[in-house]
């Protein structure tokens, strides 16, 4: 593991990132248990079944009513009870909050997710990519204000509905670092599927480092053609619905970019990150995720087109 | 059905879901999946080449002389091919996910003649323009995508791979 977590990677092509059977956090130590059990125990179901059907097809089976009593009744209410003594625990874990969580807001969007650290505090704002530090609780804070998006990071707990008029509250502690897959787990349009994000866990002083540099203003235009990049983002309009500190600020209706070319993958991990496929997202949004409410800008020159994608690749 | 065939088409039916999910928690294309179903591909793949290459008329294919890349290795083009994104922009047959339509499609490229209707298309040309686009094309769309030179070569070799000559 590199000090920042290798940001140079992404989750695309990594086997396990997006596994409820590869545990990195609290909540997933605690659901994978009652996953195997279940599974195990429904198994036994399945067989009982098929056991009791060859009894019924028996001519000779003893006549009364006890097998419907214990068979629809008794076994019944024994195996929900034992269910319930099992899951409840569980679920208690999974929702327990700590008082002296940070609080991350996030935001369904069709079909991203805007993420605030701290929302009550610094307030910073980033789109698609989640830092988390190792060891420390954390309380996310779902909401939604268009349809109904679910917030589901297996590795690191179960999944929450993000609703519109309401705030979900998540608690996650993530008990190791590395690159982890979330995905969007409720149907919420054309391009659900393509609705995925990554976590970074870092170790908790890489993360307070982390957190301190991006806090300040987009990293300045050095080359020439970089500086040609931030015109054609100012001129295009692209300002208008994507914000960059201390270049374009106030807009929300897409994703913050000032630490775009810094995220693992493009499109709501749908892509790696680099000049080329940035340049084809401009291009074609329409045809890499349909649905989606950024128009395509194939109205761009060539030249335009290259200098806007390398601009944002800089911004890291 | 007998009593008997139901319990085992049950039985069968458990074993199928419990194969399922050992399938479905491993590596795609890892153990059996890659053991059974990439030398069947293979053998498909050879079928249809020996298929599209036609009657032998006793000539050596020239063309495909003229496009073998030396030190290009097609299969690490294609890993570079799917690492880089280039389906962002391009339609790319056999890479999973590459049908953009940004650029033109890279379908058959072994047979086109000119590389971004600039440079002839044989290696050198096709391997200069991978390395660096906008030295050729001032004007053109496709961004430098940092790839070195040995990238770029094994990049020609899957692409004249396409389209079998």
């Amino acid at each position: 593991m590199e000090a920042d977590g290798g940001y140079a990677d992404s989750t695309l092509g990594l086997w396990g990132a997006q596994s409820s059977l590869v545990n990195a956090g609290r909540g997933a130590d605690a659901i994978l248990p009652l996953t195997i059990g279940m599974t195990v125990a429904f198994g036994v179901v399945f067989v009982l079944v098929l056991a009791l059907v060859w009894f019924a097809w028996r001519r000779d089976r003893p006549a009364g009513h006890w097998w419907l009593w214990s068979g629809g009744i008794v076994l019944p209410l024994v195996s929900i009870v034992a269910l319930m003594a099992i899951s409840t625990p569980t679920l208690r874990a999974l929702v327990t909050e700590s008082d002296d969580a940070l609080v991350i807001e996030v935001t369904g969007k069709q079909f991203w997710w805007d993420v605030v650290y701290d929302p009550d505090g610094i307030a910073l704002r980033d789109a698609n990519e989640i830092v988390l530090p190792r060891g420390r609780p954390v309380t996310f804070r779902l909401l939604s204000d268009n349809v109904i998006h679910s917030f589901w990071v297996p590795s690191l707990t179960g999944k929450m509905d993000m609703i519109p008029g309401r705030v979900n509250m998540l608690p996650v502690l993530a008990e190791e670092t590395g690159r982890f897959r979330g995905q969007c787990a409720e149907f919420c349009g054309l391009s659900h599927p393509r609705m995925a994000f990554e976590v970074v866990v870092l170790e908790p002083d890489a993360f307070d480092r982390w957190l301190e540099r991006t806090q300040g203003e987009a990293r300045d235009a050095a080359r020439p053609e970089i500086v040609e990049g931030r015109n054609v983002f100012l001129d295009a309009g692209c300002a208008a619905c994507h914000a960059i500190r201390g270049v374009a600020e106030g807009a929300r209706l897409g994703p913050d970019l000032t630490r775009v070319g810094a995220r693992g993958s493009l499109g709501g991990g749908m892509w790696r990150m680099n000049q080329g496929t940035l340049a084809g997202w401009i291009a074609d949004v329409q045809d890499m995720k349909p649905g989606a409410q950024m128009p395509s800008y194939n109205h761009l020159s060539g030249p335009e087109l290259r200098a806007l994608s390398a601009y944002l690749a800089s911004l890291e | 059905m007998g009593r008997a065939a139901s319990i085992v088409a049950g039985l069968a039916a458990l074993a199928l879901c419990v194969l399922a999910m050992i399938w479905s928690a491993m590596p795609p294309m890892a153990g059996p999946a890659r053991a059974v179903v990439a030398p069947l591909a293979d053998a498909a793949h050879r079928v249809v080449a020996w298929y599209r290459s036609g009657p032998a008329d006793g000539h050596p294919d020239w063309d495909a002389a003229a496009r073998e890349v030396f030190g290009g290795d097609a299969g690490i083009g294609a890993d570079l091919i799917a690492l880089h994104g280039c389906g962002a922009c391009h339609a790319v047959p056999g890479i999973t996910g590459a049908n953009g339509s940004v650029g033109p499609s890279l379908e058959g490229f072994a047979r086109r003649s000119y590389v971004a209707g600039i440079l002839p298309n044989e290696p050198g040309g096709l391997t200069r323009w991978l390395v660096d686009p906008p030295a050729h094309a001032p004007d053109t769309a496709m961004p430098d995508l940092g790839l070195t030179e040995e990238e770029a070569r094994h990049i020609a070799a899957f692409l004249y791979g396409q389209g079998g000559g």
